[in-house]
């Protein structure tokens, strides 16, 4: 008698907690600009995951990457055979556009992943304790947000590329590029500050909330109330977060390896506008292409976000 | 009385943070190698004896706290010591690149604050109309467009192909950029200003916007507002007076912080536009390690901001009456 009631009750909940998440993707769906960056990000995904597939050339370490210049084709413009066109050194750019896009996705998943883990952390312990821990660590947060974070990635970014002795680390058969995940970390250092005042914000506002209060009086121990109560309300948000945060680090790569600060062992979008930026003025096309690869993906993840919150933060809309 | 105790308590309290700044950055610096031996990497043609003679130039044989309070020392009088690319005094460097990085800043700046708040009131109102698409959707191709990549099309079509607009530089003596035929020094600084004030107007436009409008539509619903408008106050007014006033504090902050800001400049725009400013000799400094350069960029920047912040905190509460300064 007493376990079927609990079990009845438990798939109650379980209903309920995935109608909230049905709903918010029926919201989505309404959501004709969110959509269309949702089908982008999947194309991009497609792309990244055949990208050996689609690219007529191989990514650069491979001497075949020159081909055109072999064939006499270095520096032509957009053409069938090339439809983003060869760059002065003979490459294909079409074919290096499409091996970039995995080291985009790379940059998109790892920034977000670490920053978010850390704005996440300092969000909600700043705001649940409150008091001297709150003090200090927005003190802490205040120094990051106001200091101009671009600066400091470049010079850092400079100065660690400095150590980088092997190329690529292998894990499990994946080469994972060294240089490039120094990037990632140091703009992840430099990006979490704000998302962690927009998150202490929203526990502040919960802390005061009847479940907590309940929570506390039951005994809960706060890593609890935190872990259980807290975390699972804020999700929506983090969410929302995450996509926006995605869109702003694929930008500042791009911007960090455009002036020449990435990692030269990485063929990223950003990198290969810096390379051909010397011959602007002839071969346009190997600007124009990257920068519309960048420029899409930011819209595209941008679009999701702002979809996203919208359909999960239904206070927002009237 | 008050608002001189919280200046000035406000100015002791920046002490500790502009060293703690500097320190890191000295830190950073300093502890990635000998900045003479990477400055002279490439070039074959340095002696070992004119490397020790550099380093001694420098100051760079004792430890780095020595070197830190030295530095520290001479920071204090006003001296960031010399360049480690031909040794013009640091100071002189950073003097004559300011004005440059200021003036396109500055215009950039006001233009987009400016724009962003008929714009986005009259999307906020409009909700759902044509108008209120075509903002929303200039704001978001605003905010995901890479900013060396719209430089670089603009160059593209108004310099390379069309040939209106000169693509490099801030000035064109001894070459004047003719302006509808006139050759004029201030037409040709106008003319040379177009395309980066352009693309900066035009990032800092769509963060504006956005701001405003998802700050005027909630203020827009709030009971004050159906008040004001059912006590027949004109539109004009309800909006720009009432309304405005409470949704514009997010972007006055956003103003204050990219005044401060401002002499960061925009590294990637002045790259892309050659411009000689700040920003572009701090990418410069960094990509050839050049550390007392890059070290007095960084503080100029830092006490900016400092002074900027606390500009806008007290700005903030002659707009809002419920924050108090104390």
């Amino acid at each position: 008698m007493n376990l079927r009631i609990r079990s009845e009750s438990e798939k109650e909940t379980k209903r309920r907690s995935a109608s909230q998440w049905a709903v918010a993707w029926r919201r989505f769906k309404k959501h004709r600009s969110g959509l269309v960056g949702l089908g982008m990000i999947i194309v991009l995904l497609v792309i990244a995951a055949l990208h050996n597939v689609i690219a007529p050339y191989p990514a650069r370490p491979n001497p075949d990457a020159f081909k055109p210049l072999y064939e006499g084709e270095s520096a032509q413009p957009p053409s069938w055979k090339h439809p983003f066109g060869t760059t002065v050194m003979g490459t294909d750019v079409f074919s290096e556009v499409i091996h970039g896009s995995i080291y985009t996705i790379y940059v998109a998943v790892t920034v977000t992943l670490i920053s978010m883990a850390l704005s996440v952390a300092v969000g909600i312990v700043s705001g649940y304790f409150g008091r001297l821990v709150d003090d200090v660590l927005m003190r802490i947060t205040e120094v990051f947000l106001v200091f101009p974070s671009l600066l400091f990635i470049l010079l850092f970014s400079r100065i660690y590329q400095l150590g980088v002795a092997e190329p690529f680390w292998d894990v499990f058969g994946i080469k994972i590029p060294v240089g490039l995940t120094i990037v990632v970390v140091i703009v992840s250092i430099f990006g979490w500050a704000s998302y962690a005042r927009v998150i202490r914000g929203e526990v502040l506002r919960m802390k005061e909330c009847e479940f907590i209060q309940a929570a506390k009086s039951l005994g809960a121990s706060p890593r609890w109330i935190m872990l259980r109560h807290v975390f699972p309300n804020i999700l929506p948000q983090v969410i929302v977060l995450a996509t926006l945060t995605m869109a702003s680090a694929v930008l500042v790569e791009a911007a960090v390896s455009f002036l020449g600060f990435g990692d030269p062992n990485t063929i990223t979008w950003g990198r290969l506008m810096e390379e051909s930026l010397q011959d602007l003025s002839t071969v346009w096309w190997a600007e124009v292409f990257p920068g519309l690869a960048v420029f899409l993906t930011v819209l595209a993840f941008n679009l999701v976000g702002d979809g996203l919150s919208d359909a999960l933060n239904p206070r927002l809309r009237e | 009385m008050g608002l001189a105790k919280y200046i000035i308590r406000r100015a002791i309290y920046m002490v500790p943070l502009i060293i703690g700044i500097s320190l890191v950055s000295f830190l950073v610096m300093y502890a990635a190698g000998d900045p003479i031996q990477l400055a002279t990497a490439g070039n074959p043609s340095i002696t070992e004896a004119q490397r020790q003679f550099l380093r001694e130039y420098y100051g760079l044989n004792d430890p780095i706290p020595v070197q830190y309070l030295r530095w520290l020392d001479h920071f204090i009088h006003g001296d960031f010591g010399r360049s480690l690319y031909g040794g013009r005094p640091v100071n002189e460097i950073i003097s004559s690149l300011v004005w440059e990085t200021a003036k396109l800043q500055l215009i950039s700046i006001l233009l987009a604050f400016f724009i962003s708040i008929p714009a986005g009131v009259y999307s906020a109102v409009k909700q759902r109309s044509a108008a209120d698409y075509t903002v929303s959707s200039v704001a978001i191709f605003g905010i995901s467009v890479p900013v060396f990549w719209f430089g670089i099309v603009l160059i593209l079509i108004f310099s390379y192909y069309l040939g209106w607009l000169p693509s490099a530089g801030a000035h064109g003596a001894p070459y004047l950029w003719p302006v509808f035929g006139i050759k004029n020094e201030f037409l040709d600084e106008l003319a040379h200003l177009v395309l980066p004030v352009t693309v900066l107007t035009f990032a800092n436009l769509a963060y504006n916007v956005r701001l405003l409008r998802a700050g005027m539509l909630e203020v827009l619903r709030q009971d004050y507002i159906l008040a004001a408008r059912a006590s027949g106050i004109p539109e004009r007014k309800v909006l720009y007076k009432y309304a405005l006033k409470n949704a514009i504090t997010p972007l006055l902050t956003l103003l204050g912080l990219s005044i401060g800001a401002m002499l960061a400049g925009a590294p990637v725009t002045e790259t892309v536009f050659s411009w000689p400013g700040l920003g572009r000799a701090y990418v410069t400094a960094s990509l050839r390690l050049d550390f007392p350069l890059i070290m007095g960029i960084t503080m100029i920047i830092t006490i900016m901001i400092l002074i900027a912040n606390l500009v806008t905190d007290l700005i903030y509460a002659w707009v809002d009456p419920r924050v108090t300064i104390d």
